[in-house]
């Protein structure tokens, strides 16, 4: 059974891989104190997703979806949604990174810290000397 | 088709466009294009509602020139517009609400962003409730947190700032989740849009295929939107982030953001995973879980907690447990109690926290229990406002409050082995709820002592007309919800049967 | 809205009263004027009562959902609780006119005042459960204003201990309520009972354990053990006036709910002789020894008195427990009579307060040289409460004693008597004290500080005397001339069991 198991996970070896990186992305995102390094997990953890997505439009042997050379039979072409949805969800994840490294800035210029729990409790000091 | 079922779709575009228009406008100019636009789309959501309760049936709208499974389509139904309806008021009231408070906490030249933001919180919410795509539901769902965190830091302030990325990272963690889950249903079913996707879950029930990935799915997508709604014990970003937002923020925040999500799981246990299916599996038991101990915990925090804005944001907590107890019940009684509860507790908090901006008005900007004594005779709406938001979440007859827990109670003896846990929990937390909340009331009405410190100057503020009208207008909706609460929850029962 | 309309006067009238009392800022100025709009309200009240008991019929006011409805009805015991609560209301009205000028912030008060009374006809009037469980919680919440009068910590302090064992109670008893809506279609209340056995079957545990848990629960405004600890702490801090309404009144909305649930909803049949019955009998009996032992053991007059209504109203929940007509006749008669004895005594006690400042009953040596006409009135109600012929107090005990007697209920048969006279005699030791060292100080008693203080002879204004003593008369009238009320009360017991 176990060999059975290996067999189908080097098999799917593009899809084991992503799942670990998300694994590996979630837990950065969680555990890590340094803000920077949370925002690289969780860059890790989408990249992993659309990993996975992008795998499952592949098939072998087939081009990019672009239209080369008039040839329009769809046997020639690899499906072309999950490309789409990896170019959205690319975007998406651009959009929350600039965010949370705009934050990341704005609080070390207040803090000088880059470290979460430290920043909470200056915060918290902050505000109870008001 | 006529011309009325092109509205949800006009509702979500007229939103976005606003934000888009007011990136160039003057602050005042952005604000009552916001304020337009809210009511423009909530006659508009109304103008759905009437035309679904007459056809008695939802329909599909194609966006775009492909037609399903392909395509891009938006449904709407009786329990999307009443929905769509009841956000766009609460949203409404609570932007004028803050109005004066936005005017004075926020930079000039950042006025226009903070009513951007507002358009893209609307448009997101509305995208949301009408959306029969996954893909486009998780796109939303980023919009919105986006949009929710630059409400919560327009104001510079520290405090403001330590939330904002906390809850980043939180909602991101839920998001990750979330669309692990879909790419993995993707895979799974081949479809992004609901419906196709739900014949080929059936399918894959029906013969017994991909069972572990099923429940890895089914698991995956109700912890991640969990956690972005704000179920304990992922909770923990709560109290922060709606504490120290501005007044409209706080009220749009804790009223309407997580309900968005929560309405989005209800979706896709509906249109997605059949309900039945998540029945089956137990996946309900556990969200009845976490919905109990959230109901608890959130209620016991709230009782020790000296700062009057932490102290409503964790009754949030409590109350959207409630919200997960109900769906976690597994039947459709719960289904519908969960539902008026969504919209009970949005009408409520979002009075609960405009009226306390009226009371920490007139107490010197002051959030705690000392200083708000007395703070109902220096200002006795915000009093009355506070007073009544407090009756209704303790559940008190003749408000909102009373029917979400009547409708809880009586679902709950339809189901037989949840029946005691849930009456029992929910007198429980009831009392929790009547002990912090009324011990505020009281101490909003006592008087002041001698040996208290005198309050600074601010204390003769008189608050604005529009403070005053939207508390005016949000006891006015608990009254409606409480009192002719009939055809509402007739929509809402009407609604979920043909959510599916 | 479809009925008779009359029925709504006597319910929204006084709260529209209060409420433009409490908004109007001329009251706050103008004395006159709010004694006068009191009055003229208190007496409209009672008119418009009378109006309504002799018309009768209902009226459904308000469809909340599509099962339950406010609705108001007029009965056999809408009519004795009504006519009770506005005779007594318009009387300490009259006495409160000439008290509150001792306190501050008069026109609060009365605002509030008057709003109970339409809150109480509301309570009194009620068709059905939901209705009813709309007032006893609207009625908490108006009531309080009236604990917490003085603003003081130690008001405030009440004022919220008050609030959390009627908010405990009420949910309580909201769980059986839960349980009957979904178990019946419609909890208008019938005499004897609306469940019959097809919608029971297969709950009965469930159906008596929610109706325990409503006992209990409603019975916390009652005073009844376990959820009585609010009331010797909110009757004494309130002004006398507020005390004796308190004490007399809202103490049988507690009753009244009791009664609603046991006798018009579930059926007496169904708790004969399950624990229930038994559980209720027990704890009423024990708050009947405990309140007399606490008031006997008690110095502060008040506090006293308010001990005496814990013990006292359980003669009333002691007498519905037993679920036999002698001890329903017993019970009600007694809700009548104690009502008006605790007011007079309540009233008395503020008297002495107001004119010589005394709350202990050790400071009232001598007092028949002070005040004798409102000493005797205290004495007549005390004697009535003890249960010496012919006051009313006797009549009703000796219902609640026969009834406990033949009602077949193993040992609370002879338990139950025993522990009656037992209170008796406490009763006795804490209310006879006052009187004997009142009028007969004994030959040591110099009364120094009545000589120093002139308060020889001072009687209080006609305002305060006059209702003392028309409810003094009413003690003892209506144990020598009790027809009237018993058969009232023997009418209700014949059409619920």
């Amino acid at each position: 059974m176990n060999i059975n198991l290996v067999q189908h996970l080097v098999l799917n070896i593009e899809e084991t891989v992503s799942i670990i990186l998300f694994g590996i992305g979630f837990t950065i995102l969680l555990l890590h104190r340094n803000l920077v390094k949370k925002i690289m997990g969780m860059n890790i953890m989408d990249t992993a997703t659309y990993l996975f997505l992008a795998v499952k439009g592949y098939i072998t042997g087939r081009g990019v979806p672009i239209v080369v050379d008039g040839i329009q039979d769809v046997e020639a072409y690899i499906n072309p949604v999950p490309s789409g949805l990896v170019l959205t969800g690319i975007v998406v994840s651009v959009s929350s990174t600039a965010l949370m490294l705009a934050l990341t800035v704005r609080l070390y210029e207040r803090y000088h810290s880059l470290d979460l729990d430290e920043i909470l409790i200056l915060a918290k000091e902050e505000e109870e000397q008001i | 088709m006529s011309f009325v079922q092109n509205f949800p779709f006009f509702s979500i575009i007229l939103a976005m466009f606003s934000g888009i228009i007011s990136s160039v406008l003057s602050g005042k100019k952005a604000r009552n294009l916001t304020l337009m636009m809210i009511a423009v789309t909530t006659a508009l959501s109304a103008g759905t509602l009437m035309f679904c309760l007459k056809t008695g049936e939802s329909y599909t709208y194609m966006m775009g020139h492909f037609p399903a499974p392909w395509g891009n389509e938006i449904r709407a139904g009786v329990l999307e517009g009443v929905t769509a309806v009841l956000f766009g008021i609460v949203m409404f009231l609570s932007v004028t609400g803050g109005l004066d408070h936005t005017a004075r906490d926020v930079e000039e030249s950042k006025q226009n962003l903070f009513y951007i933001m507002i358009d893209l919180m609307l448009s997101s919410l509305l995208a949301l409730i009408y959306t029969n795509d996954l893909f486009t539901a998780y796109v939303f769902v980023e919009i919105n947190t986006i949009a929710g965190c630059g409400l919560i830091m327009i104001r510079q302030k520290g405090r403001n700032l330590s939330a904002a990325i906390r809850y980043m990272v939180m909602s991101q963690l839920g998001s990750g989740l979330f669309l692990i889950g879909l790419t993995l249903l993707y895979d799974v079913t081949g479809h992004l849009l609901m419906s196709p996707a739900k014949e080929s879950v059936e399918l894959l029930v029906a013969t017994g295929r991909y069972r572990i990935p099923l429940l890895v799915i089914m698991a995956v997508i109700s912890v991640g939107l969990a956690i972005k709604s704000g179920l304990y014990p992922f909770h923990y970003w709560i109290p922060d982030t709606y504490g120290y937002a501005t007044p409209t923020g706080s009220a749009v925040l804790s009223g309407l953001v997580s309900k968005g999500y929560i309405f989005l799981l209800i979706k896709i246990f509906y249109r997605v995973l059949g309900y039945d299916n998540l029945v089956g599996t137990h996946m309900v038991n556990v969200l009845y879980l976490f919905g109990v101990c959230g109901m608890i915990m959130g209620s016991v925090h709230a009782i020790s907690e000296t700062d009057t804005r932490r102290m409503i944001a964790y009754s949030s907590v409590a109350q959207i447990g409630y919200i997960y107890m109900g769906i976690g019940l597994g039947t459709t009684a719960g289904m519908v109690a969960s539902v008026f509860h969504i919209f009970a507790h949005s009408a409520t908090k979002a009075l609960l926290f405009i009226s306390a901006v009226g009371l920490y008005e007139v107490s010197g900007d002051r959030k705690d229990f000392v200083s708000l004594r007395g703070a109902a005779f220096r200002n006795p709406l915000a009093g009355i406002g506070f007073s009544i938001g407090a009756l209704s979440m303790v559940g008190f007859p003749m408000l909102s409050g009373f029917i979400s827990k009547l409708l809880f109670a009586t679902s709950a003896l339809d189901s037989p082995e949840k029946m005691m846990p849930t009456l029992i929990v929910l007198a429980v937390s009831t009392l929790l709820n009547a002990v912090y909340f009324l011990r505020l009331v009281i101490t909003l009405y006592s008087r002041r002592r001698p040996e208290d410190k005198p309050l600074p100057k601010q204390t003769t503020v008189r608050s604005s007309w529009a403070l005053r009208l939207a508390i005016i207008c949000f006891i006015g909706l608990n009254l409606v919800l409480g009192m002719s609460s009939q055809p509402i929850v007739q929509a809402i029962t009407d609604g979920l049967a043909m959510f599916d | 809205m479809e009925g008779n309309v009359i029925l709504l006067l006597p319910v929204v009238c006084p709260i529209l009263a209060g409420v433009l009392v409490l908004a109007g800022k001329v009251f706050r100025k103008d004395r006159k004027s709010l004694m006068a709009v009191l009055l003229a309200v208190l007496l409209l009240e009672a008119g418009l009562t009378a109006w309504a008991l002799t018309s009768g019929g209902s009226i459904q006011v308000w469809r909340l959902t599509s099962q339950m409805n406010i609705s108001f009805h007029v009965d056999e015991i809408s009519r004795l609780f009504g006519a009770l609560t506005a005779a007594v209301w318009l009387l300490v009205g009259i006495y409160s006119v000439a008290y509150m000028s001792h306190e501050e912030e008069e026109h609060r008060f009365f605002g509030y005042y008057l709003i109970v009374v339409g809150v109480l006809m509301g309570l009194n009037f009620s068709a059905n459960l939901i209705t009813m469980y709309v007032f006893f919680e609207m009625m908490t919440l108006t009531s309080l204003p009236l604990v917490l009068h003085e603003r003081s910590r130690a008001a405030v302090m009440a004022g919220l201990k008050y609030l959390f064992y009627s908010v405990a109670g009420a949910f309580l008893a909201l769980f059986g309520i839960f349980f009957l809506a979904g178990v019946a279609e419609d909890l208008t209340f019938a005499a004897g009972g609306i469940l019959n056995d097809n919608m029971v079957a297969g709950k009965e545990g469930l159906l008596l354990a929610s109706t325990f848990c409503m006992i209990v629960g409603f019975g916390a405004k009652a005073g009844m053990f376990p959820l009585h600890g609010w009331l010797p702490t909110a009757h004494p801090v309130a002004p006398a006036c507020a005390s004796a309404v308190l004490s007399g009144l809202i103490t049988k909305a507690g009753v009244l709910a009791v009664i609603r649930v046991v006798y018009f909803i579930v059926g007496p049949d169904r708790l004969w002789g399950t624990w229930v019955q038994n559980g209720w009998i027990l704890l009423a009996l024990m708050t009947v020894f405990m309140g007399s032992m606490l008031a006997y053991k008690e110095p502060v007059l008040k506090k006293r008195l308010a001990y005496s209504t814990v013990s006292q109203v359980s003669y009333v929940m002691f007498g519905l427990s037993l679920l036999t007509p002698l001890g329903f006749v017993g019970a009600l008669s007694h809700v009548v009579f104690h009502s008006v004895i605790k007011h007079t005594l309540f009233l008395a006690a503020g008297v002495i307060i107001v004119t010589t400042g005394w709350t202990r009953v050790e400071q009232m040596r001598g007092l028949g040289r002070v005040m004798p006409l409102t000493l005797g009135c205290y004495t007549i109600a005390s004697l009535a409460l003890i249960g010496i012929p012919p006051a009313s107090g006797f009549v009703s005990k000796w219902y609640l004693a026969s009834g406990a007697l033949s009602s077949g209920t193993g040992i609370w048969s002879w338990v139950g008597p025993v522990v009656l006279l037992v209170s008796a005699l406490l009763t006795a030791g804490y209310l006879l004290p006052l009187t004997i060292q009142g009028y007969f100080p004994g030959h040591d008693f110099k009364g120094e500080e009545i000589e120093k203080r002139k308060l020889a002879g001072k009687e209080p204004s006609l305002w305060m005397l006059g209702p003392v003593g028309i409810l003094a008369a009413a003690a003892l009238l209506f144990g020598c001339f009790p027809d009237s009320i018993v058969a009232m009360a023997q009418s209700i017991a014949a059409m619920v069991l």
